[in-house]
């Protein structure tokens, strides 16, 4: 049984944000939600500081505590480990944002993309308002809005439900890599199947010795992190005398 | 019973206010979202939710007070069973509209019934409210028909009962299964939802007696005295243990380095628990009206507070990427559109005890002679 997981270099990682903007456009998200983010945070005192970034995801865990939560099954485990949401359930009851260790699930708190149809243009007399473009493309709310998405899901979920990552469940359906996967300038994402010994997660997960967010909360994250960026250099001493 | 006509339609005339400005608030919430409360990606559960608790534990406490008579038999609490049933009603109907505001969508209230999951606390919670209602509704049915001690009366009121035990402990549950919030997981929430629940329902009940009684007969009537003078001193021993489970928390809170348990005590919520304790314990108080309308007051104001504070405790530490840009923790203050919710749930509340008052005949029995132990 397929059993997929994401494994993030953080050697190769470079902090560009490409796999935050790559899922954006990919599943049409609006402004406020971010199914793919990072946490940065800034260690030491200047002039000895350091600067970290972690990418992050939906974590889709064994244990999910969103999906033993949801009330009416709207998140639910697939057969090969994602954690889905189906929007046509989501009553919007907010308690897999509650249960989430990982503040990867968002809201809707308003109309999504409401901006592209707002019709007042930015220069009036010069310039189109963004309903006007959105028409002209003749586009589906959005002017690069993605209709793939819709293909297992909807395309652009609505006000009071929440959504989350999918592990682009559309495309891997097409034999594709999940687009933050795709995007990664310096391919620091690596996925694949976990069930398989010979893959090449499992078998980075072997070489080297990784690590997951809150693990000790016992939910089995299935994204995982291994190595670390660290281009510094400091002189070997006998303890520091 | 001495009315008081213009009273009477000043009241009514504040009711429907309250209600047309609560249903252009639900209105408002259903076409704009939940844009207008000030909730966000961290904070995401606020007053609308907390006013819920609030009222769903008030009927819980209701129906388990309501207990006495219905299911222990102690006669001498009869006269207050039939009023007791449909103030559990009417707050239960209270707190299903700061839900169904809070969920934004009537339909969705409907639909979790519809795609259950049963590993879900939410869902239970939901399941067990809706079951109580119905019993409730039921019970008050058979009282109302004087029909106090059929099989099926009896039935019930104890199952009714059951359902008032369970729903608190499944409220402490929706938070206490939650390992993601240290500040709520563990068993303590679902004993902490059960002791408060008694404390707010005999502090609703106390207090909406003091009110009905002075406005209508000019003092609480003599046969009605013993239950009130029972039920005060019940409702000091259960304010000592809510109390006990807020300095139990508030221990925890301040002696703990987990950084989840950082956030602010707030020491006028437990002022505002020992005020009506202290008032409760001492005997000349207690036998006042005065002191007992004041004490039930204060007490569920705080018992407002501590569920607030409690829900927000677990909140206000954005976690993981959503704490990009913030501070260690984040502050809220409830929109005017979430007040409005609460208004308007209130208003709800009121004008069923005001309906029900006037037409369901609520003291329809009289107290036995024996005065409460």
């Amino acid at each position: 049984m397929t059993r997929y997981a994401m494994v993030i270099d953080l050697q190769r990682c470079v902090g560009c944000g490409a796999c935050i903007i790559g899922c954006k456009n990919e599943n049409n998200l609006p402004e406020g939600i971010n199914w793919s983010y990072k946490i940065t945070e800034t260690s030491g005192t200047f002039p000895n500081v350091r600067y970290h970034y972690t990418p992050t995801l939906c974590n889709h865990c064994k244990f999910a505590p969103c999906v033993r939560g949801c009330p009416t099954k709207a998140m639910h485990k697939l057969a090969n480990g994602i954690t889905m949401h189906d929007p046509k359930k989501c009553i919007g009851c907010k308690y897999c944002m509650f249960n989430c260790p990982y503040g990867v699930i968002y809201f809707n708190w308003e109309k999504p993309h409401k901006f592209w149809q707002d019709d007042k243009p930015v220069i009036k007399g010069c310039t189109s308002s963004p309903k006007e473009i959105t028409e002209h493309v003749k586009a589906d709310t959005i002017p690069y809005y993605n209709p793939d998405r819709a293909e297992t899901s909807a395309g652009i979920r609505p006000k009071g439900i929440v959504e989350k990552c999918t592990f682009c469940d559309h495309r891997l359906k097409k034999g594709l890599l999940p687009y933050c996967v795709e995007v990664c300038p310096a391919n620091a994402r690596i996925f694949g199947d976990l069930a398989d010994p010979n893959s090449e997660v499992s078998r980075l997960l072997g070489k080297y010795r990784p690590f997951r967010l809150r693990e000790y909360i016992g939910s089995e994250p299935h994204v995982f992190y291994i190595r670390g960026f660290n281009p510094g250099h400091y002189e070997a001493t006998k303890g520091g005398v | 019973m001495k009315s008081n006509k213009g009273l009477f339609v000043a009241w009514l005339a504040v009711l429907v206010v309250g209600v047309i400005l609560g249903l252009f608030t639900a209105v408002n919430l259903f076409v704009q979202g939940h844009i207008l409360f000030n909730t966000s990606d961290i904070v995401i559960w606020t007053l609308p939710l907390g006013v819920y608790v609030f009222l769903a534990l008030t009927s819980s406490g209701l129906t388990l007070v309501a207990a006495i008579p219905l299911v222990f038999g102690i006669k001498a609490y009869e006269a207050a069973a039939k009023r007791l049933v449909f103030l559990a009603i009417a707050t239960l109907v209270g707190g299903f509209t700061a839900i169904g505001l809070e969920l934004g969508s009537l339909p969705h209230m409907i639909y979790i019934m519809l795609s259950p999951n049963f590993s879900s606390p939410i869902w239970w919670m939901g399941a067990l409210y809706s079951v109580e209602l119905v019993l409730l509704l039921a019970k008050f049915w058979r009282l109302h028909v004087d029909d106090w001690s059929s099989r099926f009366s009896k039935g019930l009121g104890i199952a009714s009962f059951v359902c008032a035990v369970f729903a608190p402990l499944i409220i402490g549950a929706v938070f206490g299964i939650t390992e993601a919030r240290p500040t709520f997981f563990g068993s303590f929430m679902s004993s902490y939802c059960l002791a408060v629940a008694v404390v707010s329902g005999l502090a609703a009940f106390i207090l909406y007696g003091m009110v009905y009684f002075n406005i209508t007969e000019g003092d609480i009537p003599a046969d009605e005295q013993p239950i009130f003078e029972g039920l005060s001193r019940i409702f000091s021993y259960a304010m000592g243990i809510a109390l006990l489970f807020y300095v139990l928390n508030v221990a925890v809170k301040t002696a703990t380095t987990f950084p989840d348990f950082g956030t602010k005590v707030h020491f006028q919520i437990l002022l505002a628990l020992v005020v009506p304790y202290v008032m409760m314990i001492i005997p000349s108080v207690r036998e006042t009206t005065w002191g007992k309308t004041l004490a039930s007051a204060i007490a569920l104001v705080a018992i407002l507070g501590m569920h607030m504070e409690i829900l927000l405790a677990g909140q206000v530490r954005p976690v993981g990427p959503k704490a990009e840009g913030l501070g260690e923790f984040v502050t809220y203050a409830p929109s005017i559109w979430e007040w409005l919710v609460f208004l308007f749930a209130l208003t709800i509340v009121m004008l069923l005890y005001t309906l029900g008052e006037r037409y369901l005949a609520l003291g329809s029995r009289t107290a036995h002679a024996a005065p409460p132990h």
